[in-house]
This record gives C-alpha cells, sequence and structure tokens, in this order.
C-alpha cells in the first residue's frame, strides 16, 4: 500500500487541462470585447478580428470538453447527502480556524455545486455565444439578451475560477498533485474526503 | 458638441419622393446600385443595405376613400447617446465628427456586429466586406466646406443641414410634431413629422437597449468589484483563516528524520 491513492485518471486530468487552457484563452480573446477598458488584450492575438476568430473556434473547444468533463463527473456531483447539506451549513468549515470535521465524499458539496453551476454556465455560454457568433440571424433582442446573458455567465464564472484555483493550490496543500499526478496522499484524502478515502481504501483491502 | 454642433432637419411635409438623395449619395460614397425586384410599390430599395445610406421610406395611408403618402428619409440620425458607440469595441472604427455626428473607419472594424444590435434605430449593415456601413453624414464633403450630397441635391428643401441650435428653433416654430430634439441626449437629424413618429416606423421613446444599459453600466462597474474582490477575498482568507495544512505529514516526516 504506498502512500499515494488515484484521484484522477489521465483521461479527466487531461480534459480538465483542456478545459483550463481553451478557457483562459477565451477570457483573454474575449475581454477586449466585453470593454473597452481591455482593449489592449487583442495585441495578444494580433489584434481584434483574429481575436474573435479565436474566440469563437477556442469557444467550441471549451463547449466540447467543458461538457465532457462534466459528463465525466456528473453522477458524483448530482447527489446531496446529509454530510453535504451539513457541509453548506458550516460553509465547508473555511470560515472557521479550526474547522469540524465534515464527511465529505469524493467530492464536497461545494466542489458538487461548483461543478453543476459549471456545467450549465457552459452551456448558457455556448448558447448565448453561438447567438452573438450570427447576430442578424436572430431577433435583435434575443442578441441583446444573449450578450448580456454572456458577460454576465462570464463574470460570475471568473470569480468562480479565482476561488477555485485559490482551494484547489494554496488555500488546500496537496491538492493541485491530482490534477497534475492523478494521485493525492492518503493523509489528504482521509483529512479532506473521508468518506470517499473510506470507500476506496475498503475496495483495496476487497480486491 | 454644444454650440458647435451642426444636424440635419428633415421636413417630411416637403418631401415629394424623388429619391434624389438616394442617388446623389450613392454617386459621392461611389455605392453599387441593389437589385430589387417589384413588390408593388414605389418605395424602392424597400430596406437600408450596406451599399444605401439613405432611403425614402413610402408610407401609405388610407383614410376612407382618400389616399395619401408620407415620404420620410430614413438614415442614421447620429444619436448624442449612441448606442452602436456605446458597444463598439474598436476604438476609432466607429467616431464622433467636429460636427457631432458618427462616421466610421472600416479599417478599424473588427465585424463584432455588436452596433447593429445596439441601435435603436436598426440602422448599421455590414456589408460583404464585413465592415460595418452607414450614413456618415459625408464628413469628407463637410469637412472640405460642402454640404452634405444628399441635402445639396434635395430640390425641396426637405432636407436642411445647418447649425442644431437653428434648426432646432426653426423645427419648433413650424408647430408640428418635433422627433428626436432631446431623445438619447439629441438627435443630429431631426425630423418634423405631420403625425405620430410610429406612423413613420419611428420608436416614439427612442432609448439605449435596457441589456446594452445593463451591460455597459451595471455590469462592467460591478465585474471590475467582483474581480478584484475576488482576488482580495481569497488572498484576505488565506492570511486570516488560513490554508488547510495536511499537518500529521509535518509531525510524520519529523518523526522519519529524527527515527
Amino acid at each position: 500500500m504506498g502512500n499515494y491513492v488515484e484521484r484522477f485518471n489521465a483521461r479527466e486530468r487531461i480534459l480538465h487541462w483542456v478545459v483550463m487552457l481553451s478557457f483562459f484563452t477565451l477570457v483573454f480573446s474575449g475581454l477586449g470585447l466585453y470593454s473597452r477598458l481591455f482593449h489592449g488584450y487583442f495585441n495578444l492575438f494580433g489584434g481584434g478580428e483574429a481575436a474573435i476568430f479565436i474566440h469563437k473556434y477556442m469557444g467550441v473547444v471549451f463547449l466540447v470538453s467543458s461538457i465532457l468533463l462534466f459528463l465525466n463527473h456528473f453522477r458524483e456531483m448530482n447527489s446531496f447527502d446529509e454530510d453535504d447539506r451539513r457541509w453548506f451549513k458550516l460553509l465547508g468549515g473555511y470560515l472557521d480556524r479550526d474547522p469540524e470535521h465534515i464527511n465529505s465524499g469524493k467530492f464536497n458539496a461545494g466542489q458538487k455545486a461548483y461543478g453543476l453551476f459549471m456545467g450549465i454556465a457552459t452551456i448558457l455560454l455556448g448558447v448565448t455565444g453561438f447567438i452573438s457568433w450570427f447576430p442578424t440571424s436572430f431577433p435583435i433582442g434575443i442578441v441583446r439578451l444573449s450578450l448580456l446573458l454572456h458577460g454576465t455567465l462570464f463574470l460570475i464564472f471568473i470569480m468562480f475560477v479565482i476561488v477555485h484555483a485559490y482551494l484547489t493550490t494554496i488555500g488546500n496543500p496537496g491538492t493541485l498533485e491530482s490534477m497534475i499526478y492523478g494521485s493525492v496522499r492518503r493523509i489528504w484524502a482521509k483529512k479532506h474526503h473521508p468518506k470517499w478515502y473510506k470507500e476506496i481504501s475498503g475496495q483495496e483491502k476487497s480486491s | 458638441m454644444a454650440e458647435s454642433r451642426m444636424a440635419f432637419l428633415i421636413d417630411t411635409s416637403r418631401c415629394i419622393g424623388c429619391r434624389s438623395c438616394q442617388v446623389a449619395c450613392k454617386q459621392w460614397n461611389k455605392l453599387d446600385a441593389d437589385k430589387t425586384v417589384n413588390q408593388g410599390t414605389y418605395e424602392n430599395p424597400r430596406d437600408l443595405t450596406p451599399n444605401l445610406y439613405n432611403r425614402i421610406r413610402f408610407i401609405e395611408k388610407t383614410d376612407g376613400d382618400s389616399f395619401k403618402w408620407l415620404f420620410m428619409n430614413e438614415r442614421c440620425v447620429h444619436c448624442g447617446d449612441a448606442g452602436c458607440m456605446k458597444v463598439c469595441p474598436s476604438p476609432g472604427a466607429l467616431y464622433r465628427t467636429r460636427e457631432g455626428f458618427i462616421a466610421f473607419n472600416a479599417e478599424k472594424c473588427i465585424a463584432c456586429k455588436y452596433c447593429v444590435s445596439a441601435c435603436p434605430f436598426g440602422v448599421p449593415r455590414y456589408g460583404a466586406d464585413d465592415k460595418v456601413s452607414k450614413c456618415h453624414l459625408c464628413f469628407d464633403r463637410i469637412g472640405a466646406g460642402m454640404f452634405p450630397a444628399c441635402a445639396k441635391a434635395c430640390p425641396t428643401q426637405t432636407l436642411q443641414y445647418g447649425p442644431r441650435s437653428g434648426l432646432v428653433a426653426k423645427a419648433k416654430a413650424a408647430k408640428k410634431t418635433v422627433y428626436g430634439e432631446a431623445d438619447l441626449a439629441g438627435l443630429g437629424v431631426l425630423y418634423l413629422l405631420d403625425d405620430k413618429p410610429e406612423v413613420y416606423g419611428l420608436p416614439a421613446n427612442p432609448s439605449i437597449p435596457t441589456a446594452v444599459f445593463l451591460w455597459k453600466d451595471v455590469l462592467k462597474p460591478l465585474g471590475l468589484i467582483g474581480f478584484w474582490g475576488s482576488i482580495v477575498g481569497v488572498l484576505t482568507h488565506y492570511i486570516t483563516f488560513g490554508p488547510r495544512k495536511l499537518e500529521e505529514e509535518t509531525s510524520e516526516k519529523g518523526g522519519d528524520a529524527h527515527g
């Protein structure tokens, strides 16, 4: 029994990296469209027209990869039990220096909610993006609403991503390993996802 | 854009529907003719196109046995507070001239088409080159001290060009419906109408579309607060509540080193 247990397999890790890299490409190519304040970011792509071109096609890459990742984890995210309700009540213990023990499964309640939101937001961003891609083919009111919704979802998205990036790196040391090597230390699993750890260590013994 | 703001006054009652303005505009701006089909009306073409910056709208009005036409010169009205300029992400693609009109520079247009959906009047068009096109009020002629081509060609003085304040006073003196005096910080193209604006296909109370307002005036400032707030938030969390360290491991490692 090694010190590490597998958390994400190679397919899941590659998917996540594709999602992440396409997401940041979309952010930087789209910022200049969101507001003239960020006009300078167009230069990263060699001008506004090139940025729009990349934004459109990278949007397709993001849409497909993000939905695949969403479907991959859907079953693990789409059930909330008593422990998850406790997680929400205690806000995951993040507002406590000495947090109570929460018996979370493979994903805690916050991660589940985050994953579900990201899936739904991805689809909405895809739909509104598609409409904005062909603005003269849709009623003007729908295009206006799409542009507004696209910007609003982007904003919520980026705020969640900041929190996500914090919690999976410096906020919870040891977490990043699951995205790089795929495996995490046993003490990490025991501390953050005890219910999940119990499951997989039970499987290890029986096999 | 104050005293020096110039404007158009379109006195619709003077218009005879000759369409000299359409032709003069095409000629000056070297715009190709559009192929059209007869659809049972003298109105031609039926809509603005990338090659048609202004046109005469023929409104057929029947009242019992009597029939009459209302003619209206349709074009970009050069809003004082313009939706197109508000959303355009490419500085200089749409710009305000010294006279207060909105001209465009196709070279700077990045073909996002945001102006199409932001215009309260549905004016901007995109041509085969995928660049914005609309009436620029002959900025090139005005710059050279000439009259706009359409106004120059108008035989009935329907299209009058001059200082905006003077034209507003003139329009008011006519005791008819004046359109565009105050809407959207004042339109650069004022209309004198014989009927309600809706009859001419003009919005009664034109304004920046709500979605555009929410995006540019609400979401944008909220976004800056949200983005930096999130960054400050997580950093504050890091130095107050702190990270969730794997304490057992550090003690284990320490044990190993000494053991």
